[in-house]
């Protein structure tokens, strides 16, 4: 992971989306809506529901493409209008259902699509022992060495399903990964093993970006930085070291602080 | 599938243990169940008849079980992308005709009138694939509607004698011909060689990069299973009159078939694609061409079964391809590829499903002959076992609590 590659006092950031405007028909979806990721930090995006988050997510994933602003990817115009361009400019995405095939294991759910495989004149025979290897590897640098290799994924926990679509995010050396609400199905434990995992993947020097409603756990204590929509634009950015899960509230529901205490 | 996870609760620390019974079960396990079953039917039929362990008989079973086995080794690719093709039947008897037509009234070669019906069976397949994929009409009114038409223009095929002879076409030596004594051996060991290959290849490629080889389990337990059983099917043909030709043709679409599914690139979309199509999409698999591959590959492998059927019968008429609907042809092929655990909601199912499930309805059928049952106790029978191998299924699933994939 190159970093640091030429501009090294000014940090350039990974992503960077000014002024981003989507409409659908006649619904504005972003109305100027504003980001920036640097290397090894938590972005989280939240906001009432509506409030763009997700369709911010998706333009940056490249599922939307968008009206107006600007989109840049390491001072770079970004130019994605695909998934796959987006992929290729190093963003990958876990989406909130996962997409993993249940009848499959981990090394068959991570290489989907990709499999490392032999000649077409064998009929593109897969090189299993190949994909086991890298599967490994990603594995133990994400600390879960001892996840079972051939099990079929719908056997495994929620935990660990979530653990192998983030693995799956990964396998490929992105620069940002976003990640789709990823504590909502997941119990306590199971959620404050997910933000560890995410705040190594940061301190590997990727950017990270997700949208959650998990604001009084995983918000306020496993990012660093909250930026918070309303209407279709950001009204806030807040430092989660600083903020209280109340704050973050008020923030997204624009309230009165003394009422959404009481309530 | 995402509702039922969301309540899962996570374990602290997954860890690695040894499966339990339950799980082998629906997993590495999953032919248990049909093969004790495919034993009690054995057993039952030996002491009901005398005639049913000798060579002959159990000759015959096979060959009787050759072409349910190869129509459901086919339809086993479109279940496991969660379709289904109830027109197999119909383009088994169309294109038989067709083939019978070509050399009967045009004089065609077999040679020529074989390979072009198969490939006439796979592109009617992928026809209904692409309108599948692009109108967005479920797999199953489509290929109704379409068996149903295929089985019109196979009346309209046929001469007003309603019947091709195929006796001294050539096409009546593929179920005439028996490959016996070293040949036959030689074909097994062949076989074999090519299965060892595999085996070791996945072995050395395993080494190569350091990771632990289960020399017993992977190569050596299978290799001689493989071996045990060539060896004890040859001989049984050989007692008799050799290896039927339907048989081997059969046992060579098993073996590609099962490469396909087990090792190649497009097997494993095909699961992926079952289980969850949206996920297989998002990872970037052509979700609409895989599809119909699956379907031209039933779509040929329903040609090739009709080839031999109308080479058995000596002819083609009505009754080629079961008869008007698909008659009880249809039925078989989707019993067999389910009892043999092939799942009907998709992603689910190993190549032996089809020769299992082939081999309950085969034996069904011979066992009850023999016991000089009448058909319609055969029918019966066949429907209960259909649902009682599903229903195992289930209630392995339930009281295992793991569910099968």
């Amino acid at each position: 992971m190159d970093m640091a590659s030429n501009n090294l006092d000014t940090r350039t950031p990974l992503i960077s989306m000014r002024n981003i405007r989507k409409s659908f028909g006649s619904l504005h979806a972003l109305q100027g809506a504003s980001i920036e990721v640097y290397p090894g930090e938590i972005v989280a995006l939240v906001g009432d529901n509506g409030a763009g988050k997700s369709t911010l997510v998706k333009v940056m994933a490249g599922v939307h493409s968008f009206d107006s602003g600007d989109y840049e990817i390491e001072g770079k115009p970004a130019n994605i209008k695909t998934p796959s361009d987006a992929n290729e400019r190093g963003i990958a995405t876990v989406y909130q259902d996962l997409a993993l095939c249940n009848n499959l294991d981990a090394v068959q759910n991570l290489f989907l699509g990709r499999e490392l495989t032999g000649s077409s004149w064998f009929g593109k025979r897969i090189n299993r022992a190949a994909c086991e290897v890298r599967a490994r590897e990603v594995l133990t640098k994400m600390r879960l060495g001892n996840l079972s290799l051939t099990r079929p994924v719908g056997a495994m926990s929620g935990g660990q399903r979530q653990n192998i679509a983030i693995a799956r995010s990964i396998l490929w050396q992105p620069k940002i990964v976003i990640l789709d609400e990823p504590t909502a199905a997941l119990s306590h434990s199971a959620a404050e093993q997910v933000s560890s995992l995410i705040r190594s993947l940061a301190d590997q020097g990727l950017g990270i970006v997700v949208v959650s409603h998990d604001i009084h756990h995983f918000v306020v204590n496993a990012t660093d930085r909250i930026e918070v929509m309303r209407l279709g634009a950001n009204v806030a950015s807040l430092k989660s070291m600083e903020v209280t899960g109340e704050m973050v509230v008020n923030a997204m529901v624009g309230g009165n602080e003394s009422v959404n205490l009481a309530g | 599938m995402t509702a039922l996870m969301t309540t899962l609760e996570a374990p602290a620390t997954p860890k690695l243990k040894r499966r339990t019974f339950g799980e082998l079960l629906t997993t590495d396990l999953r032919a248990l169940p049909v093969l004790v079953g495919l034993a009690f039917l054995w057993i039952f039929f030996t002491y009901q008849s005398e005639v049913f362990l000798t060579a002959r008989n159990l000759s015959n079973l096979l060959l009787q079980s050759t072409v349910v086995g190869i129509m459901a080794l086919g339809l086993m690719f479109v279940l496991l992308v969660k379709e289904i093709d109830l027109s197999l039947a119909a383009i088994n008897g169309v294109t038989a005709v067709l083939m019978a037509k070509l050399i009967v009234e045009f004089g065609f070669s077999p040679w020529l009138a074989i390979p072009l019906s198969i490939l006439l069976g796979a592109a009617i397949a992928s026809f209904s694939a692409r309108w599948v994929s692009f109108v967005g009409v479920p797999s199953f009114v489509v290929t109704l509607g379409l068996g149903l038409a295929l089985n019109g223009i196979q009346l309209l095929l046929l001469p007003p004698t309603a019947r091709y002879g195929l006796m001294g076409t050539g096409i009546e030596h593929i179920a005439q011909t028996y490959i016996t004594g070293l040949w036959s051996w030689t074909l097994v060991t062949i076989g074999i060689a090519l299965y060892a290959l595999l085996i070791f290849s996945n072995m050395h490629r395993r080494r190569q990069l350091g990771l632990p080889v289960a020399l017993l389990t992977s190569a050596i337990m299978p290799l001689l299973g493989a071996a045990l059983l060539g060896a004890i099917c040859v001989s049984i043909f050989n007692q008799h009159n050799g290896i039927p030709l339907p048989v081997l043709i059969f046992v060579v679409l098993l073996g590609l078939g099962g490469y396909l599914l087990k090792e190649t690139q497009f097997g494993l979309s095909l699961y992926a694609i079952g289980n969850n199509d949206e996920a297989a999409r998002r990872a970037g698999i052509k979700v609409p061409v895989i599809r119909m591959y699956a379907f031209a590959i039933a779509g040929g492998v329903a040609a090739i079964a009709g080839i031999i059927s109308a080479s058995r019968t000596l002819g083609v008429g009505v009754f080629s391809g079961g008869g008007v609907g698909g008659g009880t042809l249809l039925l078989e092929s989707i019993a067999a590829a389910v009892i043999g655990g092939v799942s009907l909601f998709g992603g689910r199912g190993a190549i032996y499903a089809a020769l299992l499930g082939a081999l309950v309805i085969g034996t069904v059928q011979n066992g009850l002959n023999l016991m000089g049952v009448e058909n319609e106790i055969r029918l019966i029978v066949t429907g209960v076992l259909l649902i009682v191998a599903v229903s195992i299924d289930k209630l392995i699933e339930k009281f295992t609590g793991q569910k099968s994939f």
